[in-house]
């Protein structure tokens, strides 16, 4: 049901959430964003937090042979971009990570919606800002507030004002022809293999792995032996010993590393689960050390090589 | 229910079978099928995925090659920790008849798959080729002669001794000399580029590409489709395989790395 809401209304609908749940929100800290408990909605940030905020629900690192039962959580003031990163996790690892699992059901998302397109972002190729799955979607306009939600948490907002336009739909086609969608779709077919690209990005790349930990799709982790600890931790498909084993390493070169990174993205996550893995978020394109672009992996002209 | 916790057996058997390879017999009832695999571990050491070597319904075994950080400590192990099954199987009840080829390593399933046909009879209805590289590297010498009492079995080394008087040669020389059906199945097991030649061969020889399955290896960390490490093309080899049907990999540039 969609929702519009005062400043103080949204206020009350906050606290009533906290109530049920341990609330974290976007927060300014020492000059980066990042989340923290907060106890009051105009304590969120509006600002894109400086890290995917996929912790919430994949620690950096954990003890699997311990699954403790987590507390429910709110987390207000994630952006749509990060947000669908795990709509698409879930297609692969919901339902079978227990431990991402148990903090999915758990966590409940209140994600903002961009009012204007961010700079290098490119989420209009991938549907634009306004999604069609979420818990609560917000989006400011001046001091009042648009808020769609989910029939799982409709039960806090049932005594606020419907809104039943098509302001959703009017925004998101706003927003998206502001923001010229990339050529993505059909990047499965045109995508090639032998690409002179993986070569070219190889020679720069300094195989550091920060897309894959920025990037709020990328779910893969290692599990090793730690003591009497077995950890779960973030891994990077860019990193030399991702696929080596006792029979060797079936991809050696960093060429095709790179290639596997773009290629489970547009090509085989296309196949197995009829999406692209890539939310236009544009986190791998800030931080990687030496320029390597996703968006030309979609724009380039790999008929013309 | 946490996933990632295995079953700890303190009671074991251990049985060398080689100078490099060694069985792990547990005491308790495999509710898996031949082709699949378990994670086996041991605290502080680690995990590795193992295909199981005895039947569905039959005690666990596995049979190791000492050759990674796990698979070289685990005959050292005071625990050994088990959990399973994960993946695909050799899908022998949907075909009359079944040729069986495995290099090296490979042969652990095959046994499995044996012990399942036996089991309800059908044992005359596999033939196996099994290939390794010395003589030396042969296992299973007690099986060996059980299978041969029921299926048609090809032994062959890469390269002989003074005492070895059997076959001399890769198993993919044999593929075409086969006795199985050629509307029975082929299921082949190995390291790559023996799996890729005995794939052109029993295509050659007549089998049908839909009827020809073969075990990935790669390297498996989590078992149940979510760590990203086994990703091959649109496939998890640990959830969509290991058994993948060939006709439905085929188009993979890296089926055989």
């Amino acid at each position: 049901m969609n929702y519009i809401l005062s400043k103080s209304e949204m206020e009350s609908a906050f606290v009533a959430i906290s109530s049920d749940f341990q609330v974290y929100g976007a927060v300014e800290r020492d000059g980066d964003v990042i989340f923290d408990r907060v106890a009051g909605f105009d304590q969120v940030s509006e600002e894109r937090s400086r890290y995917a905020p996929k912790e919430f629900l994949m620690k950096r690192n954990e003890n699997v042979l311990i699954l403790n039962v987590e507390s429910k959580k709110a987390v207000f003031g994630i952006k749509s971009c990060d947000l669908k990163g795990f709509y698409l996790m879930d297609k692969q690892i919901f339902g079978k990570d227990p431990f991402y699992t148990q903090k999915r059901e758990k966590t409940l998302f209140a994600n903002f919606v961009c009012s204007e397109p961010c700079s290098g972002g490119f989420c209009s190729s991938f549907g634009g800002p306004v999604l069609d799955q979420y818990d609560l979607q917000i989006l400011r306009e001046g001091e009042k507030f648009h808020v769609m939600v989910s029939e799982k948490y409709d039960r806090y907002f049932r005594e606020f004002k419907k809104e039943t336009g098509t302001f959703y739909v009017d925004f998101s086609n706003r927003f998206n022809s502001k923001l010229e969608p990339l050529p993505v779709e059909g990047i499965e077919k045109r995508i090639k293999w032998n690409s002179e690209l993986w070569k070219e990005y190889a020679s720069a790349c300094i195989s550091c792995g920060a897309c894959n930990f920025e990037c709020p799709t990328c779910y893969c982790f290692d599990l090793y032996d730690d003591g009497n600890e077995r950890k779960k931790e973030w891994d990077s498909c860019i990193l030399s010993g991702f696929t080596s084993s006792s029979a060797g390493n079936i991809r050696k070169g960093l060429d095709e590393r790179l290639r596997q990174r773009f290629y489970h993205k547009f090509v085989y996550f296309k196949k197995s689960k009829d999406t692209y893995l890539c939310t236009g978020c544009n986190r791998c394109v800030e931080d990687c050390p030496v320029g390597i672009d996703i968006k030309e992996v979609i724009t380039y002209d790999y008929n013309g090589e | 229910m946490n996933s990632y916790l295995p079953e700890y057996f303190k009671e074991f058997e251990l049985i060398w079978e080689s100078r490099d390879t060694y069985t792990i017999h547990l005491p308790k009832e495999n509710p898996g099928k031949a082709g699949q695999f378990y994670m086996l571990s041991s605290p502080g050491i680690g995990e590795a995925p193992i295909s199981v070597a005895s039947g569905h319904l039959r005690e666990m075994l596995f049979t190791i090659r000492s050759v990674g950080t796990v698979t070289s400590k685990l005959p050292d192990a005071r625990v050994i920790g088990v959990r399973g099954p994960y993946g695909t199987s050799w899908p022998w009840e949907r075909y009359g008849k079944i040729l069986a080829v495995a290099g090296g390593i490979g042969i652990p399933p095959i046994n499995s798959l044996f012990d399942e046909m036996v089991g309800t009879g059908r044992g005359k209805d596999l033939e196996i080729i099994y290939g390794a590289r010395s003589p030396s590297d042969l296992i299973y010498h007690k099986q060996r002669k059980e299978w041969a009492k029921m299926a048609n079995v090809i032994i062959t080394v890469d390269k002989g001794d003074p005492n070895w008087k059997g076959n001399v040669g890769f198993v993919t020389q044999f593929i075409s000399k086969s006795e199985t059906d050629r509307d029975g199945a082929v299921f082949i097991i190995g390291p790559p580029l023996m799996m890729k030649n005995s794939v052109a061969e029993s295509l050659e020889a007549g089998f049908r590409p839909e009827n020809i399955y073969l075990s990935l290896e790669r390297r498996m960390e989590c078992g149940i489709g979510v760590c990203g490490h086994c990703n091959v093309g649109e496939f998890y080899a640990c959830e969509d395989g290991p058994i993948f049907q060939y006709s439905a990999v085929k188009h993979l540039p890296e089926l055989f790395l």
